[in-house]
């Protein structure tokens, strides 16, 4: 799938400062901030908290994709990050997240942009995917991992 | 096997997805046909269309949304918050599968409809239980109905013999499993694989002390909700967790249901066991024909259960003080009204189809032979599913034919057998009377259940 439509390796954080969900996401908005793609951080955090309280975002298998869709968006956006130590973000199975994927989408999103999201989460179910993901050292390898995954 | 699925959630760009990729993986592994419509912020792709709707078995929604169901008026349907899809797609498969619920028009009024949701909760788990359960009293019944008719009513007696190793294997072992696997399966519906430990230790339990098959229910559902409460409010710390499904819930629920059964249950329930026993041997001069009504009424109210099995004992004490070639009036009561519970659940199963599930049908076919061999656990099915019901068909239908076979003066000289016994030269007196009695029985029930019961669909 062609990622590099909403990601490139700017947006990626190879090792998480940030010890909980909460400065995890604050940690990521903030790059997608310094590269442009927000109107307004603060609302979009909003909108990315208001959407966890609802359920959780922590899919389990050390997965979490805590996303947000507001006007506060200006163009759809993807951060990478992983965290060595694991991050709390209430996973059904119970398991810290490793890899935290924070999506950004404006209100009315591009059709494109939204079909990378849906192939992303799909490929995220596959434990493969997961691994690969885990695995890779630099950002260049995340993006080329993400690229080769999809039909 | 077809399923289809519908999948949203509520901002519409990850789990709908995600959940529809796990289904779509499960699906595969199990083998099982599947097309999931997605219904995200894109709009919606993959959409089924009539036919597919058509050919499906079961149609699963798992959704954070309000999803419109016209489409699925008539289909079985499961229908489950998305995170369920990603958790646990298999399971819900399995479950959209089993499930009976079909949905209906949603131009129901409002109250209907609040009713009906919250009916879908436990009735679903009692439902579940029942369906697993009815096999076992099947295959245990037809087993014991086929040792009797080989090896006579006395065929456990003959050690060694095949009439005796089907009672063994029907009566001793399928039999015996058949409320375990009750309680067990409607604590799996409730709380998943923890609750099959303590559900089944409880069944188990409830059988030994004659709790019966509402002991059972008791402990299927007191299981599930256990396993559940547990799983809140015990947080391990990391490492430990693993231990939780292993060790932990299974002992802790165990214990809670375990001594429950013992000591909340099982007191009042042999009491209530040993109360009537005392009660039926204190009558004395009472009028034959109430005698009968209450015979009847007792074998019928809880399906061999402590009240059942205190009138049964009554009726096989009588048969002590017989001397040769005499019959006793009040062990004919006792085995006719037995036999009428599942008679009438079969001839209602026929005469009102369309108020049985397809599971129901099939077991009311079998509770022919049940019934004709005096086996009347082949109407628990039956009354575990609705029980508000058919039990007092079946009380009614038992009453009658209680009073019927006293006035018409019935005797049976053996404790057992049913239609096998009939045959038997002087074993029964009032051979047409009998038959009678039990047939007009059996009519009365049949039809008032027939009158209760709402259509399935």
């Amino acid at each position: 799938m062609d990622i590099t439509k909403i990601s490139n390796e700017d947006l990626i954080i190879l090792n998480l400062k940030s010890k909980n969900k909460l400065d995890a996401i604050k940690e990521m908005a903030d790059l997608l901030n310094k590269n442009d793609k927000l109107w307004d951080k603060n609302t979009y955090i909003e909108a990315v908290l208001k959407r966890e309280e609802e359920y959780s975002t922590g899919i389990g298998m050390g997965v979490a994709i805590p996303h947000g869709k507001s006007s506060a968006v200006k163009e759809a956006a993807l951060v990478i990050a992983k965290s060595e130590n694991g991050i709390d973000f209430s996973s059904m199975d119970g398991e810290l997240a490793n890899l935290i994927f924070l999506i950004a989408v404006p209100e009315h999103a591009n059709d494109l942009h939204l079909k990378i999201l849906s192939e992303l989460s799909r490929q995220l179910m596959h434990e493969e995917m997961r691994n690969s993901l885990i695995s890779a050292k630099k950002p260049s390898e995340i993006i080329e991992v993400l690229k080769k995954g999809g039909k | 096997m077809k399923v289809v699925a519908i999948t949203s959630c509520s901002t519409g760009i990850a789990h709908t997805y995600m959940a529809a990729e796990a289904l779509q993986m499960a699906a595969k592994e199990m083998q099982i046909d599947i097309k999931v419509e997605t219904q995200g912020s894109i709009g919606a792709e993959n959409v089924l269309t009539q036919e597919d709707i058509r050919e499906a078995k079961a149609v699963i929604i798992a959704a954070n949304t309000g999803i419109n169901k016209d489409r699925f008026v008539g289909k079985h349907l499961v229908e489950v918050g998305v995170d369920e899809g990603i958790k646990n797609p298999k399971g819900l498969i399995e479950r959209a599968l089993k499930t009976d619920y079909i949905y209906q028009d949603s131009n129901v009024s409002k109250n209907n409809k609040e009713s009906k949701t919250a009916k879908i909760g436990p009735y679903r788990h009692l439902m579940a239980g029942v369906s697993y359960m009815i096999p076992f009293v099947v295959a245990g019944g037809i087993l014991i109905a086929i040792a009797f008719a080989v090896g006579g009513i006395h065929a456990a007696d003959n050690k060694g013999s095949l009439a005796a190793a089907f009672m063994t294997i029907g009566s001793g072992t399928a039999f015996a499993l058949m409320l375990p696997i009750l309680s067990g399966f409607i604590a799996f519906s409730i709380a998943d694989r923890p609750g099959l430990v303590p559900g089944m230790v409880g069944g188990m339990l409830a059988s030994s002390i004659g709790a019966g098959f509402l002991g059972a229910l008791i402990t299927g559902f007191l299981s599930g909700y256990i396993i559940l409460t547990l799983k809140k409010y015990i947080k391990l710390p990391k490492g430990l967790d693993g231990l939780m499904p292993v060790l932990i819930l299974p002992l802790l629920s165990s214990i809670i249901v375990g001594l429950t059964v013992i000591f909340v249950i099982g007191k009042p329930f042999s009491a209530i066991n040993n109360g009537m026993s005392a009660w039926l041997n204190s009558l004395t001069g009472i009028n034959s024909i109430l005698l009968g009504i209450i015979l009847g009424s007792m074998m019928a109210v809880d399906m061999a259960g402590p009240i059942g099995k205190a009138a049964y004992f009554f009726g096989v004490a009588s048969l002590t003080t017989l001397k040769a070639g005499q019959t006793s009036v009040v062990m004919a009561a006792v085995m006719a009204t037995g036999m009428v519970p599942p008679l009438a659940m079969a001839l209602a199963t026929i005469i009102a189809k369309n108020k049985f599930t397809i599971e129901e049908r099939e077991a009311g076919k079998t509770a022919w032979v049940l019934g004709l061999s005096f086996i009347t656990e082949g109407a628990i099915p039956f009354a575990a599913a609705d029980p508000l019901r058919v039990l007092p068909s079946a009380v009614l239908g038992s009453a009658v034919t209680g009073a019927l076979s006293m006035m018409f003066k019935c005797g049976l000289a053996v404790p057992h057998g049913g239609i096998f016994v009939l045959p038997i030269p002087n074993a029964v007196s009032n051979l047409l009377g009998y038959i009678i009695a039990i047939a007009v029985g059996t009519f009365v029930g049949a039809v008032c259940i027939s009158l209760l019961k709402k259509k399935v669909q």
